[in-house]
C-alpha cells in the first residue's frame, strides 16, 4: 500500500492529510462543544481597560508575563487562586503567555495599586533593584487608541454576543453592568471618565494636564487594564 | 529517455539562498541582542537618547527575533532546498516549464513582499499576541496566498515528474504544505473591527488592520497551541527532515540505511505529532484528560523522531573518516545528535511531574535553541554549504573556515543550552520553594536575580553562534565571487572545497 | 570498555557535576517529588543522549554498511532494504504499553483531576504548618514576620521597610510627617478599627477634614502653621514641638499619648499588631498612594508580618 502511495501523489497527499486532520479535530472538538461560559464575578472589559490591554499587547508584555495560575500551593501562595477557565471568556486573545521572565500578572489587581505602577513603569529598577524589565517611559507621552479599543468592544458585542449593556452577576450576589457607548464621540468621552479616575491617584504632572486636556496617554489605560486583574 | 544529463535550473534556489542568510544574520542578531537586553538591561535604553527606546526594547523586539527565524531564516531555507531538492529527486527542471519558473519567482517576490509588510509591523507593535503567528490579518491573507503559491509550484513539478515513486524528502515536503496550510488557515480566524458597526451607524472604527479573534480564553489557548506545537512540527521538524534525507546521503555518497524504518518514522511522526499540542498546556483550564494525552503522545514520539535521526546516523555506517574530514558531514551528523537531543528532552518536559517545574521557565528556552540553533541552524547551513558549489558551480571557498565556524557554533550550542537548563531548573525550584514556616521562600526578584551568570552566559554562546553564521555567510559569498570554478563531474558526491 | 564509551562517561560526568556545582540548590530538594522528577529528567536526558550517540558513532568507527539495495534510486541516492533496529522497535512497543499505562492508571482518564490534587496538597501542607503555629515563640513570629514582609511587602516597602524614597510607607517609624498633614488637610477614612469587641466585630470610624478641627486653647480651626507643628510632633514620635497643639485638637480622640482611644480613634504614636492586622485585611489611601489589601495571608502569616513590622518601628 505504502510503495502504491508513493507512486500516486495525490493519494498520498490526501492520506497525509487525513491523519494530521483526525488528530486537531479529536483534540480540539470535545473541548468547544462545552464552550467557555463566564464563571460568576467575570465582566466585560470597560472601554479604557480595553484599550490598556491592547497597549499590553502592542508591547508584547506577554512575552514576560503570565496570566495563568496554576492550581500548586507555591503558587496560589504568590499569586492568589489559581485560574478558572471561565474567566477567560471575554478574553480575545487570551494571554496566558508561556515564559515568566517577570512574575505571572492574572490577579494583580489583588496586590498592586495606580501609584504602584506608575512608579514601576516608568522605571521598574528604582521600585524592585535588580528588575531586568525595560522602562516603558514612551507609555506617559503615546496617546492611547480609544476608537479600536471601541470597534474591539463592539465586535465583541455584535459577532460575539458579549454582554455589554446587560446586567452581569457578581460574587457578592449583586449585578453589573458595564456600559458601551452609542457613538465613537461618547465613546471618547467615556474613556476620558474612566481615565481621570485613574490620573487622579498618579503623580505624574504631565498626565494629569494630558487627562485635564482631555487627552489619555498609554500608560493611564494600561493601569486601568492592569487594575481590572483580578 | 535524454541521454544528456538533465540541466537543473536554480535561479528561484538562488533567490531563497539569499534571504535564508539574509534573514538568519538579522534574526540571529537581534537574538544576541534580547539575551545582551535580558543579561544587562541597560541595552534596552542603549538608543534612547534617540527616541528609539519604544522599538529597541526586550518586548517590542521579541516578535521579530522568533518570526525572522522561522518565517525569515527557516521558511527561506526550506524554500531554498525545496527547489534545489525538488527538482533533482523528480528528475525533472524548472526550465522545461515556463509556468512553474513564473510561479517560482512569483512565489519569491510575494514572500518578499509579506517579510517587509511583517517586520515594518511588528516593530510598530501591530501583533495580535499569538506566539508565531503574531501576524494581523492582512498580512494573514499575504501569507495564505504565498503559501497557495508554493503548493501549486510543488504539485506542479511532481506532475510533471520523470521518477515515478517519490523520494522520502519529497514525502515530507508535502507533510510540511499541508500541516502549515491546515493550522495556520485555522489559528488566524478573526474578525476584522473594521466590519463592527455603532449604533450611532458609524463604520469602519479605529485601526483598520486591528482584529479580534474567533476564539476566546482557554478555547484561543487550545487552537493556540495545536498551533504553535505542530508549527514546530512542521517548521522545524518535518521540512529539516526532507533535507537530512537528501543532503546526508548526497554529500556522504551512502545509501539511506533503512527504507522500513523511513516509512514507519514518517507516517508514525505524522500520527503521533498533532495529539501532544497539549504538552504546552499542562496544569491550565484545558480538561485533563486533553492534558495528559499531550503527555503520552508526547513520550511516543521519542521514537519516530529518534527514527529518522538512526536512520542517518546509520547511513553512515562505517564512515567514520568521512565524518573526521569533512566538516559538511560534521555538521549533519552533529545535527542528527541535536535532533535526537530535543525529542528527547520535549518528551521528559511534557511529563506532568517535570512540566510543572520547567513550564514558564527559562528551560523551554534551552530546549527551543538545542532544537533550533543545534539542529534546524546546523542543517540549513549544511544544506547551502552542498548547494552552493552546485548552484554557482565554484569550489567552497574555505574549508577550514568551515571547520572552525563549526566548533565556534558547537561551543555556542552547548553554552546556551546548558545555561539556560541550569537557570530553568533553579528558576522552577525557587518559585517552589518553602520555608520552614511554610511562607514562599524567595521573592521574585530572589529568582530573577539569581538567574543573571546564566544570562550572561546564554548571551556568551548566542554571540559565538552568532559569529559562526557570519562565518557561514563569508564562506558563501566567497564561494559565489571567487571560488575556483568546478566542472559537473566533480560535483557527484563530496563537495568540492578548497583548503 | 572501548575508549568512546569511557569519553562519554567523562562527558557525562563533566556537564553533571558542573551542573551540581553551578547549581546550588537554592532551599533544597525540600523533599519535593517534583523537583526529584525533574532533576531526574534532566539527568536522564544527558545520560541517555550520549550513550545512544555513542553507540552509533561506534558503528560509524567500526562497522561497515551493507544490506539489499532497493531497485530505485532518487538522484544517485540508493536505500537499502534493512529491517528495522531491534531496539528501535522493542522500545516503540514499551512506550505505547507505558502510554496505556500512564493514560488509565497514572493519570486515569476518568478519575484523575488536577483541582483534586492540588486540594489534597494544600490540606496536607496546612495540616503540617497548624501544628507548628500552635507554638510559635515571639522569636519565630519575628522570623516568620520577616520572610512574609521580604516576599510580599518588599516590593513597595523596600527590603529594609523604609519605604524607598517614599514610594510607599517608611514603615521603621510610625507615620511622616506629610501624611499627617495629609490626613488633617482631607480627613480619613480607611475603615481602621478603633475598637473591636469580644466577636471580633470591628468599629470604624471618621476623622473630620481641617475645617472640623478645632483647637480647643484658640477656639479657632486648627491653621497650616499649627498643622505643620503638629504634624512634626507626631512624626517624630510624640515630641518635641507641638505638643501642646496636640492635647488641645488631637488629644480628645487620639489619647493624650497618641496611643488612641477605644472606640473613638486609632493609635498615632506607634504600630500595634493590631493596626498592622488590621490594615492589612482593608488595605489603606494616603498620602503617599494606596496600600492594597492583603486577604491571601493566612492568620499566622498576618500574626506574623504583624508582629514583625511592630518590633522594627521600635528600632530593633
Ligand atoms: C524583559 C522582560 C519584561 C517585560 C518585557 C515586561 N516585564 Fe514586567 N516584569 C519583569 C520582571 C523581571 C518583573 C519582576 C521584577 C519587577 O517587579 O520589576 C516584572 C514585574 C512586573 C509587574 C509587577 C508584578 C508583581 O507581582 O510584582 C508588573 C505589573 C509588570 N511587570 C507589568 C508589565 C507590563 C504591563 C509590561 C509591558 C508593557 C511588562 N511588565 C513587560 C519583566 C518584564
Ligand atoms: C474626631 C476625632 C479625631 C480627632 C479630633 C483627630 N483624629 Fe486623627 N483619626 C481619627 C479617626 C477616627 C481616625 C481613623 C480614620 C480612618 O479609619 O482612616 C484617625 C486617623 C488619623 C491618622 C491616620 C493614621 C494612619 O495610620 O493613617 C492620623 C495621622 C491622625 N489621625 C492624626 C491626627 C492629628 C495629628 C490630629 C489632630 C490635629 C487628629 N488626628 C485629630 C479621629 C480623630
Ligand atoms: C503595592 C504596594 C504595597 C504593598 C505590596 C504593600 N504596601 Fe504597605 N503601603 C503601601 C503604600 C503606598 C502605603 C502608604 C499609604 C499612605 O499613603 O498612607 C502603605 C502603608 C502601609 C502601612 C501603614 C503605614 C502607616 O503608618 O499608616 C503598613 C503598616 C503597611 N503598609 C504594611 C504592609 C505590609 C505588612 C505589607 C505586606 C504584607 C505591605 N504593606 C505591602 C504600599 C504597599
Ligand atoms: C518529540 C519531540 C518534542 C516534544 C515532545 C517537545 C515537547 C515540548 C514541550 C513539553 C515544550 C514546553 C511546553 C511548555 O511547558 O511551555 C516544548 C516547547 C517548545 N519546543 Fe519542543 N518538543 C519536541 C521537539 C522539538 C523540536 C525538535 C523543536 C525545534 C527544533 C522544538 C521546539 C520547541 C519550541 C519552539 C518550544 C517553545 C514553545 C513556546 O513558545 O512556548 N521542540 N516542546
Ligand atoms: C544567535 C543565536 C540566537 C540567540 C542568541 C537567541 C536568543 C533568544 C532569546 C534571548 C530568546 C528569548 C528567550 C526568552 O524569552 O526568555 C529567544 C527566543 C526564541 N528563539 Fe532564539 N536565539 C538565537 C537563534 C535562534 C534561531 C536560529 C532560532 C530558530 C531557528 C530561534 C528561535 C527562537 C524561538 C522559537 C524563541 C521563542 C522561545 C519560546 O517562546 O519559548 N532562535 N531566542
Ligand atoms: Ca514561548
Ligand atoms: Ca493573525
Ligand atoms: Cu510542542
Amino acid at each position: 500500500m505504502f510503495h502504491w502511495l508513493e507512486k500516486h501523489p495525490f493519494f498520498f497527499a490526501v492520506g497525509v492529510f487525513l491523519v494530521i486532520a483526525f488528530a486537531g479535530l479529536v483534540e480540539i472538538l470535545p473541548n468547544f462543544a462545552q464552550a467557555s461560559q463566564p464563571v460568576v464575578g467575570t465582566k466585560p472589559y470597560t472601554l479604557l481597560e480595553m484599550a490598556g490591554r491592547e497597549v499590553y499587547i502592542k508591547n508584547s508584555c506577554n512575552a514576560c508575563h503570565s496570566q495563568l495560575i496554576r492550581p500548586f500551593k507555591a503558587e496560589t501562595d504568590r499569586y492568589g487562586h489559581y485560574s478558572l477557565s471561565g474567566e477567560y471568556a471575554y478574553d480575545r486573545p487570551f494571554l496566558w503567555g508561556s515564559k515568566r521572565i517577570g512574575p505571572d500578572l492574572h490577579r494583580v489587581g489583588d496586590y498592586r495599586t495606580t501609584d504602584w505602577h506608575e512608579n514601576h513603569m516608568k522605571d521598574p529598577a528604582g521600585v524592585v533593584p535588580g528588575s531586568i524589565m525595560p522602562a516603558y517611559t514612551w507609555m506617559f507621552t503615546n496617546l492611547a487608541d480609544i476608537n479600536t479599543a471601541y470597534a474591539d468592544q463592539l465586535t465583541n458585542a455584535q459577532f460575539f454576543n458579549v454582554p455589554y449593556n446587560k446586567p452581569v452577576p457578581m460574587k457578592d450576589g449583586t449585578t453589573l453592568t458595564v456600559p458601551m457607548a452609542k457613538s465613537v464621540a461618547e465613546a471618547n468621552a467615556m474613556a476620558l471618565e474612566e481615565a481621570k479616575t485613574i490620573s487622579a491617584d498618579m503623580k505624574d504632572k504631565d498626565v494629569q494636564d494630558m487627562v485635564a486636556a482631555g487627552k489619555i496617554p498609554e500608560i493611564v489605560a494600561l493601569i486601568a487594564y492592569l487594575n481590572s486583574l483580578k | 529517455m535524454e541521454n544528456r544529463p538533465l540541466e537543473y535550473d536554480y535561479t528561484v534556489a538562488k533567490m531563497f539562498m539569499l534571504t535564508t542568510v539574509l534573514l538568519g544574520a538579522v534574526g540571529m542578531l537581534i537574538g544576541v541582542i534580547l539575551a545582551s537586553e535580558m543579561a544587562f538591561p541597560g541595552v534596552n535604553t542603549m538608543l534612547g537618547s534617540l527616541g528609539l527606546n519604544e522599538f529597541t526594547n526586550f518586548s517590542r523586539l521579541r516578535p521579530l527575533h522568533t518570526d525572522s527565524v522561522i518565517f525569515g531564516f527557516t521558511l527561506s531555507g526550506i524554500f531554498a532546498t525545496w527547489y534545489y531538492v525538488g527538482q533533482r529527486v523528480l528528475k525533472v527542471s524548472m526550465a522545461e516549464s515556463k509556468l512553474l519558473m513564473f510561479l517560482g519567482k512569483m512565489h519569491f517576490w510575494l514572500y518578499i513582499l509579506v517579510v517587509a509588510a511583517a517586520v515594518v509591523s511588528l516593530f510598530m507593535g501591530i501583533t495580535s499576541s499569538k506566539e508565531y503567528a503574531e501576524f494581523e490579518w492582512p498580512i494573514d491573507i499575504a501569507v495564505v496566498v504565498v503559501w497557495v503559491t508554493w503548493g501549486l509550484g510543488i504539485f506542479g513539478l511532481i506532475g510533471i515528474r520523470r521518477e515515478r515513486s517519490l523520494y522520502i524528502s519529497i514525502w515530507y515536503y508535502i507533510a510540511t504544505f499541508l500541516g502549515i496550510a491546515m493550522l495556520y488557515l485555522f489559528n488566524n480566524m478573526e474578525i476584522p473591527t473594521i466590519l463592527a458597526t455603532s449604533p450611532a451607524g458609524e463604520t469602519g472604527i479605529g485601526a483598520w488592520y486591528h482584529s479580534v479573534s474567533m476564539y476566546s480564553g482557554t478555547n484561543d489557548a487550545l487552537v493556540q497551541w495545536w498551533y504553535g506545537h505542530n508549527a514546530v512540527a512542521f517548521g522545524f521538524t518535518v521540512p529539516i527532515v526532507a533535507m537530512i534525507y537528501y543532503f546526508l546521503p548526497k554529500e556522504s555518497g551512502q545509501a539511506v540505511y533503512s527504507y522500513k524504518l523511513s516509512l514507519l518514522s514518517f507516517w508514525g511522526l505524522m500520527f503521533v505529532y498533532l495529539w501532544a499540542g497539549g504538552h504546552h498546556l499542562l496544569f491550565s483550564t484545558v480538561p485533563d484528560w486533553m492534558q495528559t494525552m499531550g503527555s503520552v503522545f508526547s513520550v511516543v514520539l521519542i521514537l519516530p523522531s529518534w527514527g529518522s535521526a538512526i536512520n542517518m546516523l546509520l547511513t553512515m555506517k562505517g564512515e567514520w573518516q568521512q565524518v573526521a574530514t569533512s566538516p559538511l558531514i560534521k555538521f549533519m551528523v552533529l545535527a542528527s545528535t541535536f535532533y535526537m537531543f530535543s525529542t528527547l528532552e520535549g518528551p521528559i518536559q511534557a511529563i506532568k511531574s517535570v512540566n510543572a517545574i520547567a513550564h514558564f521557565t527559562d528551560w523551554i528556552v534551552g530546549h527551543v535553541h538545542d532544537g533550533t540553533l543545534g539542529w534546524v541552524g546546523f542543517m540549513i547551513m549544511a544544506a547551502l554549504f552542498h548547494m552552493a558549489p552546485r548552484v554557482f558551480k565554484r569550489e567552497l571557498y574555505s574549508k577550514s573556515l568551515m571547520g572552525t565556524q563549526f566548533w565556534i557554533q558547537t561551543l555556542g550550542v552547548v553554552l546556551y543550552f546548558t545555561s539556560m537548563w541550569i537557570a530553568g531548573i533553579t528558576q522552577g525550584m525557587m518559585w517552589r520553594a518553602h520555608d520552614e514556616y511554610g511562607n514562599l521562600a524567595y521573592s521574585f526578584i530572589d529568582t530573577v536575580t539569581a538567574l543573571h551568570p546564566y544570562y550572561t552566559i546564554r548571551a556568551v554562546g548566542g554571540l559565538l553562534y552568532l559569529i559562526g553564521f557570519f562565518m557561514f555567510a563569508y564562506n558563501i559569498y566567497k564561494t559565489m565571487t571567487s571560488g575556483r570554478r568546478v566542472e559537473e563531474s566533480e560535483l557527484q558526491s563530496a563537495s568540492p572545497m578548497a583548503a | 570498555m572501548n575508549k568512546l564509551y569511557l569519553a562519554g562517561a567523562g562527558f557525562v560526568a563533566a556537564m553533571l557535576g558542573f551542573t551540581y556545582v553551578a547549581m546550588d540548590i537554592k532551599g533544597g530538594l525540600n523533599g519535593d517529588i517534583v523537583n526529584m522528577l525533574a532533576i531526574l529528567g534532566a539527568i536522564a536526558l544527558v545520560i541517555v543522549s550520549v550513550f545512544v550517540v555513542t553507540k552509533y558513532v561506534r558503528q560509524m568507527q567500526s562497522d561497515t554498511a551493507g544490506g539489499e539495495l532497493a531497485e530505485e534510486n532518487w538522484d544517485s541516492i540508493g536505500e537499502y532494504k534493512n529491517p528495522l533496529p531491534m531496539g528501535w522497535a522493542i522500545i516503540f512497543l514499551g512506550l505505547i504499553v507505558w502510554a496505556a499505562w500512564y493514560f488509565l492508571a497514572g493519570y486515569p482518564v476518568n478519575a484523575y483531576s488536577q483541582i483534586g490534587e492540588y486540594n489534597e496538597d494544600s490540606a496536607k501542607v496546612n495540616a503540617k504548618f497548624e501544628e507548628k503555629y500552635k507554638n510559635l515563640s515571639a522569636e519565630e513570629l519575628h522570623s516568620m514576620g520577616e520572610s512574609v514582609f521580604l516576599v510580599n511587602c518588599a516590593p513597595c516597602h523596600g527590603l529594609a521597610a523604609d519605604g524607598m524614597d517614599g514610594k510607599a510607607a517608611n514603615l521603621t517609624k510610625r507615620l511622616e510627617a506629610k501624611s499627617v498633614v495629609y490626613v488633617i488637610n482631607h480627613g480619613s477614612m480607611n475603615n481602621i478599627a478603633v475598637s473591636t469587641d469580644a466577636n471580633g466585630t470591628k468599629t470604624t470610624s471618621a476623622m473630620p477634614d481641617r475645617n472640623g478641627l478645632f483647637n480647643s486653647t484658640t477656639n479657632a480651626l486648627i491653621t497650616d502653621a499649627e498643622i505643620e507643628k503638629v504634624a512634626n510632633y507626631v512624626a517624630s514620635g510624640m515630641k518635641g514641638d507641638g505638643a501642646d497643639i496636640f492635647a488641645s485638637t488631637c488629644s480628645s480622640c487620639h489619647g493624650p499619648d497618641g496611643k488612641g482611644m477605644d472606640g473613638v480613634a486609632p493609635n498615632i504614636a506607634n504600630f500595634t499588631t493590631a493596626f498592622v492586622s488590621d490594615m492589612l485585611s482593608h488595605g489603606k489611601k494616603g498620602a503617599i498612594g494606596s496600600m492594597p489589601a492583603f486577604t491571601n495571608l493566612n492568620a499566622t502569616q498576618v500574626k506574623a508580618v504583624s508582629t514583625y513590622i511592630t518590633d522594627i518601628s521600635k528600632g530593633e
